[in-house]
C-alpha cells in the first residue's frame, strides 16, 4: 500500500483537473430538514465548492449510478411476426466518485460478490462498476451508524484512493496506479512518522464515536432458531410495506422484470425495476399464489436474506450498517433494535 | 377526433381486435377525460388501437354501440344511476375512470354529514337541486376495471388500453407511492415536516405530488395491504392533528373502508 | 499525462471461449426458437415443441432432466418452464404449458412457426447417472408429471441401467390426466404405471383414491434390499411431496435419495433477482431440484 500526504488546498486542484476531463459525482446539500439540518445527496458536480466533504450521510446511496431504479435490459424491434432484440448495458462513460464513505465502498464490495464474482455475473452492473473511479473519504460516525458491528467501518479495497482528514492536510491511501498517476498532478509528499502518529490518533478518535451496536454473534443460527418468534409479528404490525428500506439500502439489489409493448406496436422493451422484498407482491407467482402474504413474513425474509443467507453464501452479512433504512423508516424499524429483539426472544 | 379507419393492427403477427369505446361523465370536473385528449404525442397511436364512438368532450357524433365504456364521475342523483345502468347494459367492459368513479372522489366529502337537507341548504341556499348521498360507480353497477387518480395519469390509461387490446392482464401497482417517490429521489416530505399519505396510497402516479414538493393526498386509494392504522399513529407522533390526518384520508373516499375513518361530522 | 479515465468496454475484454456461467454476454442473450408444433393435452394444458433456429446453437443446447428454461415473447413477458422432454435431443424442447398469465395466454394465440426467445437451461437436475443400478419411484401429483416426463424419457432410453421402475401418478379426475397417449409405451418399456384419480367418471376403470394409497401398496412388504436401493423423484404441490416424502422416510429410504422440484417465480434464472428465494436459498441456482434433506432445512419451503 502506498501512502502520501498533501495540503488541503491541493484537493481542489485535484478535483478541477479530474473534472475537466471526466464526469464527477459527489455529495452535495440538496436542502434542509425541518430541524434545519442539511440533507445530502450524491449528484453530478462540476464545482468543487458544492461538494460537502464533511457530509454526515446521504438519504440515498449512490445506487442509481450502479443499480438504477429502472433500467432497460433489452429493447425489441417488432416487424410483422418477427422481432429483433438489442441488448445495451447502459454504461457509456467512466464516473469519478468524489468522497464515498467506507460503508458505501464496502457496500460495493458486497454487491461485487453476488453481481460480479459469482456465477452469471450481471453485465449491467459490471459495465458500470468497471467504470467507477472511487475516492473514499473518512467519516464522522453518526448515532445511527452501526458499521463497526458489521465490520464495514473501514474499507480495505474497492476504491482507488482514500483520503483521511488530518486537520490541515489529507492523508491518502493509494490502491491503483490510475490514482497514483492522477496524484502526480498535485503536490504530495511522503508521510513522515509524525503523520503516521497523527493518522492513528485520528482513527482512534473516530473509533470512540461509534455508539450504535449490533450483536452479530451466532446471528445466522439465531435467526434460524427464532424463525417462528412472535417478535417478527410485532415488527410486522408496524411495517408500512412501502419498500423504502430497500430503496435507501446501498446493498439491496433484488428486482423484478417487466415486458412492455410501446403504444405504436413497433417496439417493445424488457425493463428491470428494483423491487423490495417488503412489498406485497414480491413472492407472488403466476396464478396469484403469494408465498409471503403477511407483512411480518416479508420483513423477516429481508433480515433472513441480509443476515443469514448472504452469510451462508459469502461468509459476511449483506448489511454494511450505514443505518439509512432505520433513519428513513417512518415506522422507526431499525436494524439494531430488530436484531436485539430477535436475540432477546419475546420481550421487546 | 376520429382516427383513420385503417386496416386492423397486428402485434407479432397476431391480429388485434379494435374495440369500440365510449366515454361518459357523471358528477365530476371532467378533468380525467381532458387528460386523455391532452396526450398529444401518443394520441394518434392510442386512437388507432380503439374506435371512439362517444366522447362528448372531443366529438359530436354519438353511438350506443360500444364495448368498452370509460365512465368518469360519481353518482349523486337518481337519474344518473339510471343512465349508468343503461351504460352497463351496453358495455362489455365498464371502466371506472378516476377517483370520483372509483371511490366517489372529492364529491363524497358531503357524505360525512348526516343530514343531506342541511347540506343542500348550506350549498345551494335558495336554489335547491335534487341531490343524494354520493356513490361510487360500483355501488350502483358492476365495475370491471378501475383507473385510479385525481386526475388519472394518461400514461396509465394508455397502458391499460394497450393491455386490453393485447390480451395482457392489467397490473396496476399493488405497492405504495413511496416506492416511486424514492426512485425519483425526492426528499421525504416528513423530513420537511409535511404530512403525506405516500406510504399507504397505491402507486402508479409516479409520485406526481411529492415530485412537486406536495404531500400525497391519497387520491389513488389504498395500496394493497396498506397499514392505515399504524400510519395514522405515526402521523400523530410526528405532531399532525387528528383533523389534518382525517382531512387527507377523507378527501377522495379511497380509504372509506378503513375503521380508522368511521367518524362523521356533527351535522 | 492527461488525467482522463478510459472507458472500460467489458464486452471487448471478454475472452472468446467462455463457459456460459461466466460469460457476461450470455446474461441477457436469448436463443431465437421456433414453435414447431403444439398439441392440446387437456382443456387447460398444451404441449409446445420448440426448436432453436440456429443449427450451431441447437447443437450446443443440452440440458439434464429437471432443469428449466426461460421462455420469452417480446413485450408480452418472460417466465420459467420446466423442460418436459428427453435430454438426449439437443436444441429442441417440449414444454407443457397451462394458460395462467400474460405469456401463456399470448402463446395460446400464436401458431406453428412463431418465433419465441429462450434462455437457459438453468438450475439443478435430477442426478440420473447416480441412480444407475437402482430402483426408481417416479411420483407425480397433478401437473407434477410435467417435470417428471424428462426423467421418464431418460429411464426409457437407458432402461437397462435401472432395476424396478414405478410411476405413481395421481390427479383430481380422469380428464386431468396428461400424456395419456404415451402410457402404453411406458408400460412396454417395463415401467409399472400406477395411476389413481381422486374422483372417477363413469368411464374410469382404474383406481380411485389418494396417491399415497397406491404408493403404500408398492412399498409395503418389500425387503430392506429394496428400500436401501431405491431413488424417488417426487413432483407436485408442496403438501403432496411432504406427505409422500414422509411416507418414503418411514420405509427407510434415505432422504438424500428423494428428489423434489420446487416451483417458484424466477425473473432472472441466474441468482440475481431474488424473487425465487426460499428462505435465503436461490431456487434457480441451488434448485429447482433439491434432495429432501435440503428441503427439510429450508425455511418456508413446505
Amino acid at each position: 500500500m502506498i501512502f502520501r500526504i498533501f495540503e488541503k488546498k491541493e484537493l481542489k486542484n485535484l478535483f478541477e483537473i479530474l473534472a475537466a476531463h471526466n464526469k464527477v459525482v459527489g455529495p452535495v446539500e440538496i436542502g434542509k430538514d425541518k430541524q434545519c439540518n442539511p440533507i445530502y445527496a450524491f449528484t453530478e458536480v462540476s464545482d468543487f465548492n458544492s461538494i460537502k466533504l464533511d457530509y454526515t450521510t446521504t438519504k440515498l446511496p449512490a445506487k442509481r449510478y450502479f443499480l438504477p431504479f429502472h433500467e432497460d435490459l433489452s429493447t425489441f424491434r417488432i416487424k410483422d411476426n418477427n422481432w429483433q432484440k438489442t441488448i445495451d448495458y447502459n454504461a457509456d462513460r467512466p464516473l469519478i466518485f468524489f468522497g464515498l464513505h467506507p460503508c458505501d465502498i464496502n457496500a460495493l464490495n458486497k454487491l461485487d460478490k453476488v453481481l460480479l464474482h459469482s456465477v452469471f455475473p450481471m453485465p449491467y452492473y459490471v459495465a458500470k462498476r468497471k467504470n467507477m473511479f472511487i475516492i473514499g473519504i473518512d467519516c464522522v460516525p453518526q448515532p445511527f451508524c452501526f458499521c463497526r458491528s458489521m465490520g464495514s467501518d473501514t474499507a480495505l479495497h474497492g476504491f482507488d484512493m482514500f483520503i483521511t482528514n488530518l486537520g490541515t492536510r489529507y492523508f491518502v491511501e493509494i490502491l491503483t496506479d490510475t490514482a497514483y498517476n492522477f496524484l502526480k498532478n498535485i503536490k504530495t509528499e511522503e508521510p513522515k512518522e509524525k503523520d503516521h502518529i497523527l493518522y492513528m490518533k485520528s482513527a482512534a478518535e473516530r473509533n470512540k464515536k461509534f455508539t450504535a451496536k449490533v450483536d452479530t454473534t451466532d446471528l445466522a443460527k439465531i435467526l434460524d432458531m427464532e424463525f417462528q418468534s412472535d417478535v417478527w409479528k410485532q415488527w410486522g404490525d408496524k411495517c408500512l410495506a412501502c419498500g423504502t428500506c430497500a430503496n435507501v439500502c446501498p446493498t439491496c439489489y433484488c428486482y423484478g422484470v417487466e415486458e412492455t409493448v410501446d403504444i405504436n406496436l413497433k417496439s417493445a422493451r424488457k425493463t428491470k425495476m428494483l423491487h423490495s422484498c417488503n412489498l406485497i407482491d414480491f413472492a407472488e407467482v403466476a396464478g396469484g399464489h403469494n408465498f409471503r402474504p403477511e407483512r411480518h413474513s416479508r420483513l423477516k425474509y429481508r433480515y433472513y436474506h441480509k443476515h443469514r443467507g448472504f452469510v451462508e453464501a459469502f461468509e459476511e452479512s449483506l448489511c454494511v450498517g450505514c443505518g439509512r433504512c432505520g433513519e428513513s423508516c417512518l415506522a422507526g424499524i431499525k436494524v439494531p433494535e430488530v436484531i436485539a429483539s430477535v436475540r432477546g426472544g419475546k420481550k421487546r | 377526433m376520429k382516427a383513420k379507419e385503417s386496416e386492423s393492427k397486428t402485434y407479432l403477427g397476431i391480429p388485434l381486435y379494435r374495440p369500440k369505446v365510449a366515454f361518459f361523465e357523471f358528477s365530476s370536473c371532467e378533468g380525467c377525460q381532458l387528460q386523455i385528449i391532452n396526450n398529444e404525442n401518443t394520441l394518434l397511436d392510442f386512437l388507432s388501437l380503439v374506435e371512439v364512438v362517444n366522447f362528448r368532450e372531443a366529438m359530436t357524433e354519438k353511438s350506443d354501440d360500444y364495448e368498452i365504456a370509460f365512465v368518469e364521475g360519481s353518482i349523486t342523483r337518481n337519474d344518473e344511476a339510471e343512465r349508468l345502468k343503461k351504460i352497463r347494459k351496453n358495455a362489455k367492459i365498464l371502466v371506472a375512470l378516476g377517483s370520483c368513479a372509483c371511490f366517489g372522489g372529492v364529491n363524497q366529502l358531503k357524505n360525512r354529514f348526516n343530514n343531506i337537507e342541511w347540506v343542500k341548504k348550506q350549498v345551494y341556499g335558495k336554489h335547491p337541486i335534487d341531490t343524494a348521498p354520493v356513490r361510487a360507480l360500483e355501488e350502483v353497477v358492476n365495475v370491471d376495471l378501475r383507473i385510479y387518480g385525481c386526475p388519472i395519469k394518461k400514461e396509465e390509461v394508455e397502458k391499460i388500453v394497450l393491455h386490453v387490446v393485447l390480451g395482457k392482464s392489467i397490473d396496476i401497482p399493488k405497492y405504495p407511492v413511496c416506492m416511486e417517490c424514492k426512485a425519483n429521489e425526492n426528499i421525504c416530505l416528513f423530513d420537511l415536516g409535511e404530512p403525506c399519505l405516500g406510504p399507504i396510497t397505491r402507486a402508479g402516479c409516479d409520485s406526481w405530488c411529492p415530485n412537486n414538493n406536495a404531500g400525497c393526498w391519497g387520491c389513488r386509494g389504498p395500496a394493497e395491504d396498506a397499514n392505515v392504522g399504524y400510519m395514522k399513529k405515526i402521523m400523530k407522533e410526528k405532531g399532525f392533528s387528528e383533523k389534518t390526518i382525517l382531512e387527507r384520508l377523507d378527501c377522495f373516499g379511497g380509504f372509506a373502508q378503513f375503521p380508522e375513518l368511521k367518524k362523521k361530522g356533527k351535522h | 499525462m492527461k488525467p482522463e479515465l478510459k472507458f472500460v468496454d467489458i464486452i471487448s475484454q471478454q475472452p472468446k471461449m467462455q463457459k456460459r456461467k461466466n460469460d457476461l454476454s450470455s446474461f441477457e442473450y436469448t436463443y431465437r426458437a421456433e414453435i414447431t408444433s403444439m398439441y392440446q393435452l387437456t382443456d387447460m394444458e398444451t404441449l409446445y415443441r420448440i426448436q432453436i433456429v440456429n443449427p450451431e446453437e441447437r447443437r450446443r443446447f443440452a440440458f439434464i432432466p429437471g432443469q428449466f428454461l426461460m421462455l420469452e415473447i417480446p413485450g408480452i413477458g418472460e417466465a420459467p418452464f420446466s423442460i418436459s422432454s428427453s435430454p438426449s435431443i439437443h436444441g429442441e424442447v417440449e414444454l407443457c404449458i397451462r394458460k395462467a398469465g400474460n405469456l401463456t395466454n399470448f402463446l395460446s394465440k400464436v401458431g406453428r412457426g412463431a418465433i419465441v426467445g429462450i434462455r437457459g437451461p438453468f438450475g439443478t437436475g435430477f442426478p440420473m447417472e447416480e441412480m444407475h443400478g437402482q430402483n426408481i419411484l417416479l411420483i407425480a401429483g397433478g401437473l407434477g408429471l410435467v417435470p417428471l416426463r424428462s426423467p421418464i424419457a431418460y429411464v426409457q432410453e437407458n432402461r437397462s441401467h435401472f432395476r424396478e421402475v414405478n410411476i405413481v401418478y395421481g390427479t383430481k379426475s380422469p380428464q386431468h390426466l396428461l400424456f395419456t397417449y404415451q402410457y402404453d409405451v411406458w408400460i412396454k418399456d417395463d415401467i409399472n404405471l400406477n395411476i389413481i384419480v381422486e374422483k372417477a367418471d363413469p368411464s374410469w376403470i382404474g383406481s380411485v383414491g389418494m396417491l399415497t394409497d397406491t404408493l403404500m401398496k408398492i412399498l409395503e412388504g418389500r425387503d430392506n434390499e429394496f428400500y436401501h436401493n431405491t431413488y424417488a423423484i417426487v413432483c407436485g404441490p408442496p403438501v403432496m411431496f411432504k406427505f409422500v416424502c414422509n411416507m418414503l422416510n418411514k420405509f427407510n429410504i434415505p432422504m438424500q435419495k428423494m428428489f423434489v422440484s420446487l416451483e417458484r417465480r424466477m425473473h432472472c434464472g441466474m441468482g440475481k433477482c431474488c424473487r425465487c428465494n426460499v428462505g435465503s436459498t436461490y431456487t434457480c441456482l441451488k434448485g429447482p431440484v433439491f434432495d429432501y434433506w435440503t428441503v427439510m432445512n429450508l425455511k418456508e419451503a413446505i
